[in-house]
């Protein structure tokens, strides 16, 4: 008997134990026609060659562990950044159980977001009968100020036109005429979860700013000096966008964060369910129009929403996602420009804290190759502070990033001779990602979650640092960004090359290396 | 000029294309800038303004290049008669995946590429009847504003112009979108004329024009022109631009349409003769079958 | 602590009328009627518990539910380990399923077993509007390249599959044929289809049926048949239930030939037919199968409970009944031999857990299954539900459910959130959706899916587990936490 009821075994344990071994074994010995012991070494060893990357990479049509989500997972992600604002996805309603899921896994916190529940009469006939009952339960059941409407693949494949619906759903007062109903069309056989951030914080611009679907006039702006600013799909949007915050209150800044979700994703535990917090309010989302400017912090999030801003008169810019001290550093000196705000002393001294802690560590981390993958932006803040922190990105990989993306990460790597020996790949997959770690290996990888197979089958280190992050808790609320976002990264980083250093070593056989200072 | 946006419509082999694409020949002679958006997975929408068998779809190319996102505007548009601004939205074979899809998609590139700019016509060519949600997509809010549906006395193309109708009134409340009127291209059947009237006055519209059959069409489109190229001279290319110039002065005064329920069509139908009542059609046909065999047997 | 405490089931049924008629209050008309029909009281002695199931879900209400895909590739097919399981159209429905049921397996990730990889025809727009048949093809091409060593493949079709008619069916059997009768299953578990993971669990049933058992021929495995061969069917093997039951099972001298699907292979299906008798766990997923196997192989069923040692002697016993004398004094022997353990168990966590009201609202068997095992620790279930339950399960459930018991089917997150607002159970067991919504209530919580990254649940030794489990979920020091001394 394995189990004891002193010391309870966990699954981990409980299924080492001899008991359990002999009878797995056993079952796949008699029952399962496994494959030879001989054979199957033989493939994954081949697996490991560049025979087998060469055929991997020839692959036209199969995507196996692909790093990217659909875009109406994005579109939520952008929902729930406004006050008291309810994600409805118009289409079948798995998929807003999956979306929920995925968030709630990454932040431990509730994701509140409705479907339209269309079943295969809608399909045929069309959703507004959905639309019509869908808004008026969620309206009348989780009293929101505002809805963001956006699309499963189902409802695009069939042609659904939201704008028309909703206009539908209105006259049959399913919501007030008034009430705010946001929309866009966020197809998941187009782009991935960073677009469909871009379509609904563009439909949000375009609602609030150009007269809600020809309901209200539009707004005429009357620039001010504030400055609006867009996170982007962002894993650690918590910590981040309270770290930015303080970084504008420091400046004395006038600001809008255009789409905070680091309250909703961050409620306190006192007996209370907040299904809604914070946010940017429907009139701060309004008066944005006003502003001087909006700063993006990653531009390939926000390629449609920054083109519709501009065309409202406003500067834009648009960042990849800064990591680090020369990141930062453009970062503050753009809003500094924008605002004509001088950067106060205190974040000079946090820069030079930032710098002196490097100066620390840097050695450790000095000509250590990394494989880096994640969304478009994430890869270029880390493969540019890698660069500063005298690392060497050798893999840079986004499933989700395009020609454009990788001409980007060119550029950049040219900037640098510790980049001189990488190679990005735009539209691979981490099955890809397996082969070059096995071909081209490196010392660290830095991505999300999924890298622990990576880890496990060729043995290279993760550091986690991406969307989504399962298996970790709680690292959502640090930042990532500014000066004390990148202490973070880099105490990430060498947390991970420290515990290496110690990993495999046995009393007496291999610990003369076993040091307590470092 | 604020952009004009309209669309033909109509049941499939009613001359559709033909109509609508000398009738934009004839607009542009009157010095308007036209951008045509032909949605018939077929992609016979811009043949006689390129004056070519057929042009490169935006489907066709994406698929090619990977998506869509990878396409430039140069690809997909060609500058046909005039300089009127051609593009194909294209689709897939008969039987597989969803031309409807391909619409929207196509639409939705010419329109972030830029085609709509610096045009004062875009004009619609769309496949047969509103069978999903994608062929809906020419008459949504913000695109075409006045429907013209091509019909003809055939009882199937009553039929497909009366459920036009319904596809419009559906989207008539929500965006802004009116029936401008319907095309009769003349088939010379009974009556054809009163018949295309009458429908127009139940369905709340005008017969905007009668387009007289004439052998000049197709004349022309052997050799791929429109009349108004290949005969400017002739009484059928005066038919045309009298549609132009109707069409061009029908801005803002389409009406929602007020479609007909099928027995109301098919009363009126009866009424005119172009449908038989049951017992009529099996007299009719017992005789026949009778004559069959009084033939055989003697 | 539970106001239900002192109160009489008329009392209680008195309060849940009233809830019911409150938390129906918030709908529109047309929604309340809807609703009212899928939440009751359970009133001893009936036969049902008078809600109806298995209906849509109304629009805009969050419900819990999934789909048809989360039922087949998600729960049936998935864990298939030694297949490759295709999520056939955009990215999406793969990504958000990728490795989070926990099916635990044993094999080589990659190389011989593909449970926790993603394989996905990543549709674009193009495939959309000109078909994706041809990349179906060539993918199950390239599959054979990169992984010569799968067993068969399987196609999970997504939403678009059915709306633009691909014809999955004519790829799988040209592709079939191409690699010389492999066994490709196309499976139509289109999200739209049906009301809930249900109708998925169903296709994905025929699916076996149909391009697996009617298509195995000769490739039936080759092991001599003993009489005491038993296939498990109903078991994920989340956390590693399934091995905690089949322990049991070969303790008792039973040979299980097969396990559906945790830690599943094709082989395993195929041999299936040549049990002697199928046991039944989770009836929901796999009843359909299981009918085919008895009114095709004339396989007869027993349905079973692993949860607690109250059922899970009681289904030993049944089990055995089913065999010769050898077995039912395996099956006693079985039961002796863990009677410390389960006394230990109970006598270590009882005291800490009597008296504690439970809520649940889960999938498949749970909402029942699970109460005795609470029982056994002197808890108590007030309230349960099922996500996509259907009529004969909830006539199961009167035999689990005490008077009184509210009952909620496809429960709306509004009405869970009000009724363990008013209800005050010790404990909700329900998903990773409901999990943060009810510990920041101050409820204690446990995933009951997943076992909250826990488990096995199943068996023995999976009570302990779960026991303690419970322990740590309702004793947390946290709870007291919640409100700051001063406020």
């Amino acid at each position: 008997m394995s189990q004891n009821a002193e010391k309870i075994l966990d699954h981990q344990e409980l299924f080492r134990e001899p008991e359990y071994a002999k009878m797995i074994e056993n079952k796949r010995a008699l029952f399962e026609n496994r494959v030879p012991a001989a054979e199957l070494d033989r493939v994954r060893d081949w697996t490991k060659t560049a025979e087998y990357r060469e055929k991997n990479f020839a692959r036209e049509a199969l995507t196996v562990n692909p790093n990217k989500a659909c875009q109406p997972l994005g579109a939520v992600f952008a929902a729930v950044g406004f006050e008291k604002t309810l994600p409805f996805v118009h289409g079948s309603q798995g998929c807003v159980a999956y979306y929920r899921s995925h968030f709630s896994r990454h932040f431990k916190e509730p994701t509140s977001c409705v479907s339209s529940s269309m079943t295969e009469d809608a399909a045929v006939f069309g959703g507004l009968n959905n639309m019509i009952d869908g808004l008026a339960n969620a309206h009348a059941l989780y009293k929101p100020k505002m809805i963001a409407v956006s699309t499963t693949c189902m409802a695009e494949v069939i042609g659904d036109d939201l704008n028309a619906f909703i206009k539908g759903a209105k006259e049959k007062g399913s919501v007030p005429a008034d009430f705010d109903v946001t929309f866009a069309h966020t197809p998941a056989f187009v782009g991935s979860h960073i677009t469909g951030y871009d379509n609904v914080m563009k439909g949000v611009v375009e609602h609030f700013w150009d007269g809600k679907a020809g309901t209200v006039p539009k707004l005429e702006r009357q620039p001010n000096n504030s400055i609006n600013f867009i996170g982007g799909f962002d894993g650690y949007t918590v910590g981040n966008l309270r770290e930015i915050k303080r970084l504008f209150d420091v400046m004395g800044v006038e600001y809008t964060i255009f789409g905070d979700n680091s309250d909703v994703w961050d409620t306190p535990a006192d007996g209370e369910f907040r299904m809604y917090d914070g946010g940017t309010t429907l009139e701060q989302a309004a008066n944005a129009i006003h502003a001087k400017a909006t700063i993006s912090m990653q531009e390939f999030c926000t390629e449609k929403t920054l083109a519709t801003i501009a065309a409202h008169g406003q500067e834009v810019k648009a960042f990849n996602h800064p990591v680090g001290v020369a990141g930062t550093d453009a970062f503050l000196q753009e809003v500094s420009r924008l605002t004509g705000k001088p950067i106060p002393d205190a974040l000079t001294k946090e820069r030079g804290r930032l710098v002196d802690a490097i100066g620390d560590s840097s050695a450790h981390i000095h000509g250590k190759k990394f494989a880096i993958y994640g969304d478009p932006d994430t890869c270029l803040g880390l493969a540019a502070f890698i660069l500063e922190l005298g690392g060497e990105p050798t893999h840079i990989l986004a499933t989700n990033g395009n020609k454009a993306w990788a001409e980007k990460v060119e550029t950049l790597l040219a900037s640098s001779p510790f980049g001189k020996n990488c190679h990005v790949y735009p539209g691979k997959d981490l099955w890809h990602l397996r082969s070059l770690l096995f071909t081209e290996p490196v010392d660290f990888m830095i991505g999300n979650t999924y890298g622990k197979y990576l880890e496990r089958d060729t043995g290279t280190p993760l550091i986690r640092i991406g969307f989504p992050l399962f298996d970790r808790h709680h690292h959502h609320r640090y930042p990532v960004w500014g000066y004390q976002g990148a202490l973070n990264v880099l105490v990430w980083i060498l947390d991970k090359i420290f515990d290496e250093l110690d990993k495999d070593v046995v009393a007496g056989k291999n610990d003369i290396s076993f040091d307590i200072i470092r | 000029m604020a952009l004009r946006q309209i669309a033909f419509y109509g049941k499939g082999g009613i001359g559709k294309s033909t109509t609508s694409q000398n009738t934009l020949a004839a607009l542009v002679d009157l010095g308007q800038k036209i951008l045509i958006v032909g949605c018939d997975p077929k992609a016979d929408s811009t043949r006689l303004i390129l004056n070519t068998k057929m042009q490169d779809t935006v489907l066709s190319l994406a698929a090619e290049a990977g998506s869509v996102e990878d396409l430039e505007l140069e690809d997909v548009m060609k500058i046909g008669y005039k300089g009127i601004k051609c593009t194909e939205a294209g689709g897939p074979e008969p039987g597989v995946g969803c031309a409807g899809r391909g619409v929207i998609t196509a639409i939705n590139f010419l329109e972030e590429n830029g085609a709509y700019e610096n045009v004062d016509y875009v004009s619609y060519d769309v496949l047969g009847d509103v069978v999903c949600g994608g062929f809906a997509m020419p008459i949504r809010e913000n695109k075409a504003q006045e429907i013209y549906i091509v019909m003809s006395g055939e009882m199937m193309a009553l039929y497909a112009a009366n459920n036009i109708a319904k596809g419009i009134l559906k989207y008539a409340s929500s965006g802004g979108v009116r029936l401008g009127g319907l095309i009769c291209n003349e088939r010379q059947t009974d009556r054809e004329l009163d018949l295309a009237e009458a429908l127009a006055k139940r369905l709340n519209s005008q017969l905007i024009h009668f387009v007289p059959r004439d052998n000049i069409v197709q004349h022309a489109e052997l050799r791929r022109k429109t009349v108004i190229e290949y005969a400017p001279d002739c009484q059928q290319a005066q038919e045309y631009r009298n549609l132009a110039e109707k069409i061009h002065a029908n801005a803002g005064k389409g009406t929602i349409p007020t479609p007909i329920t099928m027995e109301e069509l098919e009363e009126m139908l009866l009424d005119f003769g172009i449908m038989k009542t049951e017992e009529q059609a099996l007299a009719e046909l017992a005789a026949k079958e009778a004559a069959k065999l009084a033939a055989a047997t003697a | 602590m539970s106001t239900a405490l002192a109160e009489t089931p008329e009392d209680i049924k008195a309060r849940n009328k009233q809830l019911i008629a409150e938390v129906l209050e918030a709908y529109p008309d047309k929604s309340a009627k809807r609703r009212a029909k899928h939440l009751n009281t359970y009133e001893a002695e009936k036969s049902e518990c008078s809600v109806k199931s298995n209906i849509k879900s109304i629009p805009g209400v969050m419900t819990i539910r999934g789909c048809a895909y989360a039922g087949s590739k998600g729960v049936v097919w998935g864990p298939i380990k030694d297949m490759v399981h295709i999520s056939h159209g955009p990215v999406g429905c793969g990504q958000y399923s990728w490795g989070s049921r926990r099916n635990y397996y044993v094999g080589t990730t990659g190389i011989d077993s593909f449970v926790t990889m993603q394989f996905t025809s990543d549709f674009q727009e193009k495939d959309i509007v000109f078909g994706g048949d041809k990349k179906l093809g060539k993918i199950i091409d390239e599959i054979q390249v990169l992984f010569p060593l799968n067993k068969g493949i399987t196609i999970q079709s997504e939403c678009p599959i059915g709306l633009i008619g691909d014809d999955i069916e004519a790829v799988s059997k040209a592709k079939s044929k191409q690699y010389e009768g492999k066994t490709i299953v196309p499976v139509r578990c289109e999200g739209f289809r049906g009301v809930s993971q249900s109708l998925g669990h169903h296709i994905a049933n025929d699916a076996v049926r149909d391009w697996v058992f009617d298509k195995a021929g000769d490739k039936i495995a080759h092991f001599e048949s003993t009489p005491y061969d038993v296939a498990i069917i109903g078991d994920y093997n989340i956390g590693g239930d399934a091995w905690s039951s089949r322990i049991l099972l070969e303790e008792m001298g039973l040979r299980v030939i097969a396990q559906w699907s945790g830690d599943g292979s094709i082989a395993e299906l195929e041999a299936t037919p040549k049990a002697k008798l199928n046991i039944l766990h989770c009836y929901r997923s796999m009843n359909y199968i299981t009918r085919h196997m008895e009114e095709k192989y004339g396989i007869p069923w027993v349905e079973y409970n692993f949860f607690g040692p109250t059922k899970i002697e009681a289904s030993l016993r049944e089990i055995a009944s089913h065999f010769d004398d050898k077995i039912k004094a395996g099956a006693e022997q079985v039961i002796a031999k863990y009677k410390p353990l389960m006394q230990a168990v109970i006598d270590r966590y009882k005291p800490r857990l009597q008296g504690k009201k439970v809520m649940l609202f889960v999938g498949g068997l749970r909402p029942r299954h699970v109460i005795g095992a609470y029982e056994d620790l002197g808890m108590e279930v007030v309230g349960t539900g099922y996500e996509f339950g259907h009529n004969d399960d909830y006539q199961r459930t009167t035999h689990y459910v005490k008077d009184g018991t509210l009952i909620y089917d496809d429960v709306t997150g509004y009405e869970f959130e009000k009724f363990v607002e008013k209800v005050k159970p010790d404990l909700v067991g329900s998903g990773i959706k409901e999990k943060y919504v009810f510990q920041k209530m101050g409820v204690p919580f446990r995933q009951m899916h997943s076992w909250d990254y826990s488990g096995p649940y199943h068996g023995y030794d999976g009570f302990a587990i779960f026991a303690r489990d419970m322990d740590i979920a309702i004793n947390a020091p946290v709870w007291k936490l919640a409100k700051a001394p001063w406020s």
